[in-house]
């Protein structure tokens, strides 16, 4: 399938910042699509397309600080870049803590928008080439039979398979059969390279 | 939030095991800061252990040494290099909560902080209770 190309999404009331900031993107070779308040967006937004956003704080109904907290709930993990003309410590402690990528006070310099915009692209396409590897592991351990998940969740946890034989109660033979068939179904060259998946997979603490 | 009285507690049970453990925690507050923040940041003394390194590479040293609540970095360090501190204090405590005291709208400074490690920034001055129920929850 072939990759959709990135977008910056531009929320914004203002006619006038979404016009220059849709030009500016444009200069730069950036393809951005803009919207005039958060349920504009929200109504049209697909979460498969890569991009980042750039955020306006104070709307009209929505803000940027609501529509933040409405994409974490929808687990959206595209990065989002504040932009306002009334900033202030604690609006910009807030959106970070909800995990806003940078915070911006208007005017800024053109250059120091673009910058911006070209790390958190560059974040989301990492995010997004994360996801997809955590995606093919759970495929992957899908895979497994119940008794291949037990020799693997054993086996990663440092266990020999004289010791995964004696905890499961079969014999060392069947667990090196077993361990063969969890190499080939996760496509692991190494104990070490099964046990990274497995904590790419893991929740967070 | 903790109360001063707190750190003198003798509760037996549960609860006074939970701020038995509080209270041995140790606040490090690294710079000595301008008058009025010093004053606030002094108050913290009541309720907990509270050390005061004045650099920021002391204070590293003091994370490594005491069992860290929380580290709170005071408004005169602001010419150190703090985003630096705050990776290498995330490498060595990835779970310490830090508070920034910062110059009022310094907002990029500010941002800075947050995006290098901080877990919040507060401006100079900072309230007391504000000051509290930050660190009080952060020592839980």
């Amino acid at each position: 399938m072939k990759d959709l190309p990135q977008t910056v999404f531009v929320v914004d009331d203002d006619d006038a910042v979404r016009d220059s900031l849709r030009m500016l993107l444009k200069s730069a070779g950036v393809h951005a699509e803009t919207s005039a308040s958060a349920q504009e967006f929200l109504s049209r937004y697909d979460a498969s397309q890569p991009g980042c956003l750039v955020l306006d704080v104070r709307m009209p109904g929505m803000s940027g600080l609501e529509m933040q907290h409405e994409l974490n709930l929808r687990g959206v993990t595209m990065p989002v870049i504040f932009i306002t003309g009334h900033g202030d410590i604690p609006m910009a402690v807030e959106a970070m803590q909800q995990g806003a990528f940078d915070f911006l006070q208007k005017p800024f310099r053109d250059q120091e928008l673009l910058d911006r915009v070209q790390r958190a692209l560059v974040r989301d396409a990492e995010n997004r080439a994360r996801l997809r590897h955590t995606d093919r592991i759970r495929e992957r351990l899908a895979s497994l039979s119940p008794r291949e998940r037990e020799v693997l969740d054993l086996v990663t946890q440092g266990k020999a398979n004289k010791m995964v034989a004696g905890d499961l109660g079969v014999s060392q033979r069947t667990v090196e059969i077993h361990r063969a068939h969890v190499m080939q179904k996760m496509e692991a060259g190494s104990l070490a390279e099964l046990v990274r998946m497995m904590m790419a997979v893991a929740p967070s603490p | 939030m903790l109360r001063p009285e707190m750190a003198g507690s003798n509760d037996n049970g549960a609860a006074g095991s939970q701020r038995e453990a509080q209270r041995v925690r140790t606040i490090i507050v690294a710079g000595q800061s301008s008058d009025r923040t010093r004053e606030v940041l002094r108050a913290l003394s009541g309720f907990t252990n509270v050390v005061w390194p004045t650099s920021l590479e002391s204070a590293l040293a003091q994370m490594g040494s005491q069992d860290a609540g929380c580290l709170v970095i005071a408004d005169d360090l602001r010419e150190e290099p703090i985003d630096e501190f705050l990776q290498e204090a995330r490498e060595l405590q990835r779970n310490l909560p830090i508070f920034v005291i910062t110059d009022p709208d310094d907002v990029a400074e500010a941002v800075s902080a947050m995006r290098h490690g901080a877990t919040a920034v507060i401006e100079i001055p900072p309230s007391y209770a504000a000051l509290c129920e930050e660190v009080s929850r952060a020592m839980q």
